[in-house]
């Protein structure tokens, strides 16, 4: 009989070891003190390639424990196959439940997407990021990012949300629009659709976004205002799904994917998986909606 | 009623390489080199002192290395100054040492008070942004963050400097090195500053390409009255452009005067060679 | 009368560091007054010092000793040798033209906008500017098919013209003219005159060089004669 092996080896608790835990526990209270700011953290080695979810594996090792219950998620779905691994992972070095309903979790590891249902006080959404520096697209320098940063020096950025606007009509441009944290730091959400940017504000969960291969933790605490950048005329706006509805649930007001079938007909369908499932199940979760300027 | 000084510059002086406490009196014009003998510090500019008045167009002459490009950066906060002052009207009426402010002042003062036209026009444009966005980014630092008015204060300084409106939301990178200049002389004034620096703007430009920009940057100081700084190696260009004249050599001033006065009764032996190379 | 200039002991050497420090002496210990209103004739020959001696009022020569006093409208007093460039740009501006033999003017600006630019440069509308300037270039009999291309490309005595009107049209207190009428017919000429008289008329001082005897005897109140750099003689008209 082949025995499955993995996983046999002892490790530490949560795989890290507990001096670089306590380093990202530090780093991530310091990101929660100063919303929006990226602090740099050690960024240790995984048995998974940076740039896959290293840093969001970082923040969910270094809070969970074994009364906590995880959920992984990948562009809205429990089932594909790098949030299964995931949340496998996880599981087995944590000793700790793992969950498909958003409402049972308390650690929620994320990439590309918020989650439809509201989350509580007692959450906490760790987002995946690739590249945490708004500014990066504008400069190259991290030295020069770093002072603009610190003098709240984002025209450039601005310029690029005017741009945007003006190749296509709309200030839209690619996931991840930018945000102003608390009124102070220009930061990207992680590439998430538009249809999440306004549940990041004042939200009752924690938000803690860390990019593994960048070395870079930045926060969003509970209750904090975070505004899309705007235009005082061209407004930001979500994502309108006008005229279609989801074709496995009936629903029309959540974000959803567009999925070409065999005989190439399109069809709609929420892209959250659990939220799907709870639509098509029962009464609907609780969900924050945002109706966009005219 | 005496006139107001805009810009007032004392001392300012900038090393390269090690600071000696007499280096100054190392080098310049009288020992042909800006370069110590002892340390070999570069002196790029030593105690250059001058005030600039409202309206006023200044000419800063000198061979390449003189000094006079650093000059014009250390004003515009490109480079910081190894010691000197510059005091500047609408900053507390001119009672503090710009140096001294905080780096965000600084950036006010570059956003608000004055614009910078580089010889080359990638340094003053980002290639990657359509020409409005090089304006609107101009703007958008002045805190004006309203497309619309964006768009039409954008059109309105192309069609000052000449620019197509209709190439508005095309990357400068695909125009000509004349209207490059234009685009980067009307971000430049997107503002309105009562100052504008001119670093060898038309150097590198064919002669009809160089006498549209320079029509340009003399109807700007007919229309707008903005004082200017004028940076070149080209008296032609000082000839037309300015009032006054600075000239500079390793570092140093060594005459300064109005420029018809330059051009036409050079005191300083080097000037005299400048101008007879001219004519 | 009011003085508008005092000249005194004024010397203006010429130190050519680039030839063999050569030095030539071009003004000798001139001294002489200028009254508000007043026409006075410089004459002399070629190189006798006489375009020396108005390019040092102008400031474009430096005087090498001396005074320069200029009674300012204001009541001020400016040593012309050696007051600051912003306060003999600010006289230029307000108080004091020159007009050389030679037309010197920015390239590919119209006439029109060439005479039209010294009344917007002291705060006139551009259409006023323009109206007045019609006027002036009109009495000069400057064809108007001329008025909007560029002098540059002008006869010299269209040239002229345009270089009268000029420093002209803005009413200064002190107008320096050399040469204002050589190369121009009888009849234009005599316009020049008329319109340099009318100035005098409402107060302008003018310091005029001529070789020509009809302009100077019609105009002068009184001439000084320049030899070798030195003021020889004063001679009332």
């Amino acid at each position: 009989m082949i025995e499955n092996l993995r996983f046999q080896e002892s490790f530490n608790y949560a795989y890290i070891d507990e001096f670089t835990k306590k380093e990202i526990r530090r780093k991530t209270l310091k990101a929660v003190c100063i919303p929006g700011y990226q602090v740099p953290y050690a960024s240790p080695e995984m048995p998974i390639s940076r740039g896959w979810g290293t840093g969001g594996l970082h923040l969910t090792l270094s809070l969970v424990g074994p009364d906590d219950t995880v959920k992984v998620i990948d562009q809205g779905s429990d089932a594909s196959v790098n949030a299964c691994n995931l949340r496998l992972f996880i599981k087995e070095m944590a000793k700790c439940a793992v969950t498909f309903d958003t409402a049972a979790a308390t650690i929620i590891q994320s990439r590309h997407r918020v989650p439809e249902e509201i989350l509580t006080e007692k959450q906490i959404l760790v987002l995946q990021v690739p590249q945490p520096e708004v500014l990066r697209r504008v400069e190259r320098h991290e030295a020069k990012t770093r002072i603009m940063h610190a003098e709240a020096d984002y025209a450039k950025i601005w310029v690029t949300l005017y741009e945007a606007y003006v190749r296509s009509g709309t200030l839209r441009n690619g996931a991840g629009h930018p945000i102003l944290v608390n009124g102070r730091y220009v930061a990207t959400p992680s590439p998430i659709p538009s249809w999440d940017v306004p549940n990041l504000s004042m939200a009752r969960c924690l938000y803690l976004f860390g990019a593994g291969r960048e070395k870079r933790i930045h926060a969003i605490p509970p209750f904090t205002r975070v505004e899309p950048l705007e235009f005082d005329d061209i407004r930001f706006k979500v994502e309108e799904f006008i005229g279609v509805h989801c074709s496995a649930s009936g629903q029309d007001k959540a974000f959803m994917d567009q999925i070409y079938a065999e005989d190439f007909s399109r069809f709609w369908v929420i892209n959250d998986s659990n939220f799907l499932d709870k639509v098509r199940q029962g009464p609907r979760p609780s969900q924050r909606l945002f109706t966009n300027p005219e | 009623m005496d006139e107001k000084w805009l810009l007032r510059v004392r001392n300012l002086t900038k090393i390269f390489g090690e600071v000696t406490p007499d280096v100054c009196d190392r080098t310049g014009p009288q020992f042909n080199s800006n370069i110590c003998p002892k340390t070999g510090a570069v002196v790029a500019c030593s105690n250059i002192s001058f005030d600039l008045y409202p309206g006023e167009v200044l000419g800063i002459v000198g061979e390449s290395g003189s000094g006079k490009s650093t000059l014009v950066q250390m004003l515009y906060f490109d480079s910081d100054p190894t010691s000197g002052e510059v005091n500047f009207r609408p900053i507390e009426d001119g009672s503090v040492n710009l140096f001294e402010l905080s780096s965000q002042k600084k950036r006010y003062i570059r956003n608000h008070l004055m614009g910078m036209v580089y010889q080359n026009p990638r340094d003053g444009l980002n290639f990657r942004f359509s020409s409005g966005g090089n304006i609107a980014e101009k703007l958008l630092m002045a805190g004006v963050f309203h497309v619309g008015n964006i768009r039409i204060r954008a059109t309105e300084l192309l069609n000052h400097t000449e620019v197509p409106i209709k190439r508005m939301d095309e990357s400068p990178v695909r125009f000509s090195g004349g209207m490059q200049q234009r685009v980067q002389i009307a971000k430049a004034i997107a503002n309105n500053p009562p100052l504008l620096l001119l670093d060898e703007v038309t150097s590198g430009l064919d002669v009809s390409v160089q006498a549209k920009v320079l029509d340009l940057i003399r109807r700007l100081q007919d229309e707008l009255g903005i004082s200017m700084i004028v940076v070149s190696h080209d008296l032609g260009v000082i000839r037309m452009l300015t009032d006054r004249t600075i000239v500079l050599k390793h570092g140093q001033i060594v005459e300064h005067g109005l420029t018809d006065q330059i051009l036409q009764d050079p005191q300083h032996g080097y000037t005299q060679l400048l101008v007879s190379s001219l004519l | 009368m009011t003085k508008l200039l005092e000249v005194v002991d004024l010397e203006k050497r010429f130190e050519l560091h680039i030839l063999n420090e050569k030095a030539i002496e071009a003004l000798r210990q001139v001294s002489f007054n200028v009254e508000e209103g007043e026409i006075v004739g410089l004459t002399g020959k070629t190189g006798s010092g006489k375009s020396t001696l108005m390019k040092c009022i102008y400031r474009t020569y430096l005087a090498s000793r001396g005074q320069i006093q200029y009674y300012e409208e204001s009541g001020g007093i400016l040593d012309l040798t050696s007051a600051s460039e912003h306060e003999v740009l600010r006289i230029r501006k307000k108080e004091m033209t020159y007009c050389s033999q030679f037309l010197q003017v920015i390239p590919r600006v119209p006439a029109i906008d060439v005479v039209a630019s010294a009344l917007t440069a002291r705060g006139r509308s551009v259409d006023e500017a323009r109206r007045i300037t019609s006027e002036i270039l009109e009495r000069l009999s400057l064809p108007k098919d001329l008025w909007d291309a560029y002098p540059a490309t002008f006869s010299g005595g269209e040239q002229q013209r345009v270089n009268i009107a000029r420093a002209m049209i803005a009413r200064p207190r002190l107008l320096l003219v050399d040469e204002p009428t050589a190369s121009l017919d009888m009849k234009t000429k005599d316009a020049v005159i008329d319109m340099l008289l009318d100035l005098k008329r409402n107060g302008t001082s003018i310091i005029l060089i001529t070789h020509d005897e009809h302009t100077l005897t019609r105009m002068a109140d009184r001439s000084l004669h320049l030899e070798n750099g030195r003021l020889k003689e004063v001679v009332y008209a």
